[in-house]
């Protein structure tokens, strides 16, 4: 603890804090331009400048640290006077077109020239012909730029891609594309976010409206279980239109967004009441033997169905969120406890991490950008462990563990067996790790005691670890003993486990509703799934009901967080609610069951309109609430294992380009949609097929024709399907021995 | 002319007296007395007196409407003009949707887009007459001094889509090459003299 003064006022600052942090903590104002929090300081606005006692000349409070008692001055009038001039520099040639400029109304450069009253100007520089770039989804215009390199920073240090870097030559530096002629990136769009002027906008948003013509709704992402903040910005579209989304906007200072969600935000639907489909799908549902559902889907949506199926002795479907209750069941069976302690923030704060059984900047790009975070600013050490390489971590990874396909449960036991080795566990946990066959595991799975022990080496002196579980481990065959064994090194070690949902609403559905396994039966409801009779808000539905950015409701995210969401666009349909009291379960809206969810799981009794959807402005997280801590019985004990699968021949893996994850981004206007078999060159002299080729893929009964392209990132004998078009189940273990076939087009 | 005396409320002072109203009649056969009463007082031949005098002196103030028209003040606010730049013939407006956010009545409706040379286009544009309160707002906050109040006043139409689009309000192209375009002098235009405030900005060449 540092005690040292700002403008007179004590103040206190922890180990590792700013001048600037602390002042900020303290509500005491600094001008900076360039400063953003989530990324250390860029120092190159130079506005943020103080004085100290007895120091000469000024000093940088982004990036200088407070030493004990140290009287800092921030408005002094030779301080205003640097700030001033800073500011008349930024404005020379500064192109004045504020008045179509996408920024105006919430631009940096023009709130802080008012700020400083710069009403005219005595510097001046030749002007330059400046292009403005077109990089696909981002457009650049260097003569808005000021330079504050805020993009470089959050993109090298958040984001990962590393994508863009200052190209330096005095007045004409600019942003250039790294290494590339053009971008080359996953398309975030964070760039796009954090820029203060108009200089990096979104193509699609460029020119067709102003910040002061835009509603925002604060909301939640619904693309994967990240659960993001972000806010729709709504205006009416033509002079004749109903209101559409014209943009979404995150709070970049503290969160992040994917591009999936920053541009995949078009996929409302639009329906009439139409009362002859109702009154079928009324029918249905009574008549049903079963309702299938995805996890897209509202907690109170959840509990609507729950309550169906308790008044008519329905079966819900819905395997992915069956396979995380079954995972997470066995999980508390070991641990005691209902939910996973890790989220997103213990992963940021993290220096030691363990991945396994997840392709994550795709599954979900939060936990990758958290990576990130941890790895540039702790130097967290990264254990990557999957049977793929992925060149999107490839930067922050400081360990890649390869394990043979399927061995998952191998893997997690020989981890265990690593990491548990002095830990104090009971008789019978001891004895199944004395019992294991280490050298058939090691062999099997494809992972050496060396790797291990290099593992454990780089974590000695790691204080926050944490290990994060994919998706494959869910899917598994041997999923319990997996999620035992889980549980069983966050109990015994400092590990915080995070265990990552493939879907929105996954966490939130396995808590709520009790789900069967699914039978292929006649005489199924689908709801946003497949189904004799269809209620969705895909084009195939035989009843329409609205999608999730026309819904209010509550979403469990990732970090156990109830999160709530809210309208953007209105929809004049049917919803589920309706349905449900044409069935006999009376409610007005479907947020009145918000302080009706299951405590017994976590939920607190709080209404919808009393959940708040912020942060504040030192970053603390406001949104919703935490799930309360669950205590269960302990009583799980841990099976032996299985003989390791074996996987050989070709092998695809169902995984999603970037910023693709469901239907909702598959009917997005502005994200690409890569249908390919993605694979390497080896994969391709393997199956004999080549770039472009049309192939058949059959596995598990199931054929998909799609074509194949070879991507040089890749490595291996394993392509990449997708299943954002809903082509094949994404819910399935997502590693599939398959046979391909050439086919000859005619 | 100040305004003191009408903010003055003291009822006793400047010569205000009681007008003398009778009460209402509440029963039927008060209401019946009224009426005989306005009926055969000769009222009417006061009032048609009036004409005959005014006929006879020929001192006539009334202008033959359609075929006469009064001249009208440059501030007047009539239905909206949109103008064009007098260097170019460019249309003023930039689609910032100003007008758009501070009409109070809710009754202009613009659409942006980004045109083939990169630059904002206004692609629809119009402004609903019916709900029109005709305040001036638009005019005022619009920071180009494009769009503008002008001197129409009749709209009549058979119509209710005529009320109002974009090329109907925007200048003629023959009209501009005449040099016949109307400045508006009335809310937001420029104040005269308004070149010789403007600080110049130094340049390196």
């Amino acid at each position: 603890m540092i005690n040292f003064t700002i403008d007179g006022i004590s103040v206190e600052a922890q180990k590792g804090e700013t001048i600037l942090t602390v002042a900020r903590k303290n509500d005491i104002y600094i001008p900076t331009m360039c400063y953003i929090s989530k990324t250390t300081p860029c120092a190159s606005c130079r506005m943020c400048v103080v004085e100290a006692e007895g120091v000469e000349g000024f000093i940088l409070s982004c990036n200088t640290p407070p030493t004990e008692g140290i009287e800092i001055t921030t408005n002094t009038s030779a301080l205003e006077n640097e700030r001033v001039n800073i500011m008349k520099l930024y404005d020379v040639n500064h192109p004045l077109e504020c008045g179509v400029c996408d920024k105006s109304g919430e631009c940096d450069l023009q709130n802080k020239t008012l700020e400083f009253g710069v009403s005219q100007q005595n510097f001046s520089a030749r002007d330059q012909s400046r292009k403005i770039e077109d990089w696909g989804l981002i457009n650049y215009d260097p003569s808005l730029c000021i330079l504050c390199e805020k993009c470089v920073h959050v993109c090298n240090e958040v984001i990962g891609d590393d994508a863009i870097e200052v190209k330096f030559g005095g007045y004409s530096s600019t942003i250039i594309p790294k290494n590339n002629d053009t971008l080359d990136c996953t398309f975030c769009g964070e760039c796009i976010a954090v820029c203060p002027v108009g200089a990096l906008v979104s193509s699609d948003f460029k020119y067709s409206a102003n910040a002061w013509e835009l509603s925002r709704v604060p909301a939640t992402c619904t693309h994967c279980s990240a659960g993001c903040s972000l806010e729709y910005e709504t205006r009416h579209s033509g002079i004749n239109g109903a209101d559409s989304i014209y943009r979404v906007k995150n709070n970049y200072e503290f969160v992040n967004l994917c591009g999936a969600g920053r541009f995949g935000f078009d996929f409302n639907n639009q329906a009439e009441k139409d009362e002859a489909a109702f009154n079928k799908a009324v029918e249905a549902i009574k008549s049903a033997k079963a309702i299938r559902f995805s996890s897209m889907i509202t907690n109170e949506e959840a509990h609507i169905l729950e309550l169906l199926r308790e008044k008519l002795g329905l079966k819900l479907f819905n395997e992915d969120a069956r396979k995380f209750q079954e995972f997470m069941t066995a999980y508390s069976s070991v641990s005691g406890k209902l939910h996973h302690s890790g989220s997103l923030d213990a992963i940021k704060q993290t220096d030691a991490a363990i991945i396994i059984g997840s392709r994550i900047a795709t599954d979900n790009p939060a936990v990758r950008y958290a990576l990130t975070t941890a790895s540039k600013h702790n130097g967290a050490k990264i254990v990557y462990a999957h049977p793929m390489e992925d060149t999107l971590v490839q930067n922050i990874v400081t360990q890649f563990m390869k394990y043979e396909v399927g061995t998952e449960e191998g893997v997690i036991a020989v981890l265990a067996d690593a990491i548990l080795q002095d830990a104090d566990l009971s008789e019978d946990e001891r004895s199944f790790f004395d019992d294991l066959d280490l050298g058939y595991l090691y062999a099997e799975s494809n992972i050496g005691d060396e790797e291990l022990r290099d593992m454990m080496q780089s974590f000695k002196r790691a204080k926050n670890r944490v290990l994060i579980l994919g998706n494959d481990l869910m899917a598994h065959e041997r999923a319990v003993n997996i999620a035992k064994l889980a549980a069983l090194i966050e109990k015994y070690s400092d590990f915080s486990l995070v265990v990552v949902p493939s879907e929105v609403n996954t966490i939130g559905v396995s808590l709520i509703n009790t789900l069967d396994k699914d039978e292929d039966i006649i005489d199924v409801v689908g709801y946003n799934a497949k189904g004799n009779f269809a209620i969705s808000c895909f084009e195939y539905a035989n009843l329409s009901v609205p999608a999730l950015n026309s819904q209010e409701g509550t979403f469990v995210n990732i970090d156990n967080r109830v999160l709530p969401t809210n309208v953007a666009l209105s929809f004049d349909g049917y919803t589920l609610n309706d349905l449900a009291v044409a069935c006999g379960i009376s409610s007005e809206n479907t947020i009145d069951y918000t302080k009706e969810l299951n405590p017994n799981r976590g939920f607190k009794n709080i209404e919808f309109d009393n959940l708040e959807n912020f942060l504040t402005p030192y970053g603390e997280d406001e949104r919703g609430y935490l799930l309360d801590e669950v205590v269960c019985e302990a009583d799980g004990t841990i099976e032996e294992l299985d003989d390791l699968p074996e996987f050989n021949g070709t092998v695809i893996y169902h995984s999603n380009p970037v910023l693709q994850f469901n239907t909702y981004t598959n009917n997005s206007k502005q994200l690409e949609k890569d249908r390919t078999l993605r694979g390497s060159a080896q994969f391709a002299a393997a199956a004999r097929i080549s770039d472009g080729d049309t192939v058949e893929i059959s596995f598990d009964g199931e054929t998909v024709i799609r074509n194949f392209k070879l991507e040089t990132d890749l490595k291996g004998t394993i392509a990449l399907n997708p299943t954002f078009d809903s082509v094949v189940d994404a819910s399935k273990y997502r590693f599939e021995k398959s046979k391909i076939v050439r086919v000859i087009n005619e | 002319m100040n305004n003191e005396q009408f903010n003055n409320r003291d009822v006793s002072e400047n010569g205000y007296y009681l007008v003398d109203i009778e009460d209402y009649p509440t029963d039927g056969w008060g209401k019946f007395k009224r009426v005989v009463k306005r009926t055969f007082r000769g009222e009417l031949f006061v009032g048609l007196w009036v004409v005959l005098r005014e006929m006879i002196r020929f001192d006539i103030h009334t202008v033959s409407y359609p075929q006469e028209k009064m001249p009208i003040g440059p501030r007047y606010r009539a239905v909206h003009e949109m103008k064009r730049l007098w260097e170019s013939d460019a249309e003023r407006c930039i689609g910032c949707g100003l007008c758009e956010k501070i009409c109070i009545s809710n009754c202009i409706r613009i659409d942006t887009k980004i045109d083939e040379n990169s630059r904002k286009e206004v692609s629809e544009y119009s402004i609903n007459l019916g709900r029109c309160i005709f305040c001036g707002y638009c005019a005022e906050v619009c920071p180009e001094l494009a769009i503008t109040h002008g001197g129409e006043y009749e709209n009549a139409s058979d119509q209710r889509e005529h009320f109002l689009i974009y090329e109907d309000m925007l200048t003629p192209l023959d009209k501009m090459k005449a040099g016949t375009q109307l400045e508006f002098e009335g809310f937001g235009a420029i104040t005269p003299h308004e070149d010789e405030r403007v600080k110049k900005t130094p340049l390196a060449y």
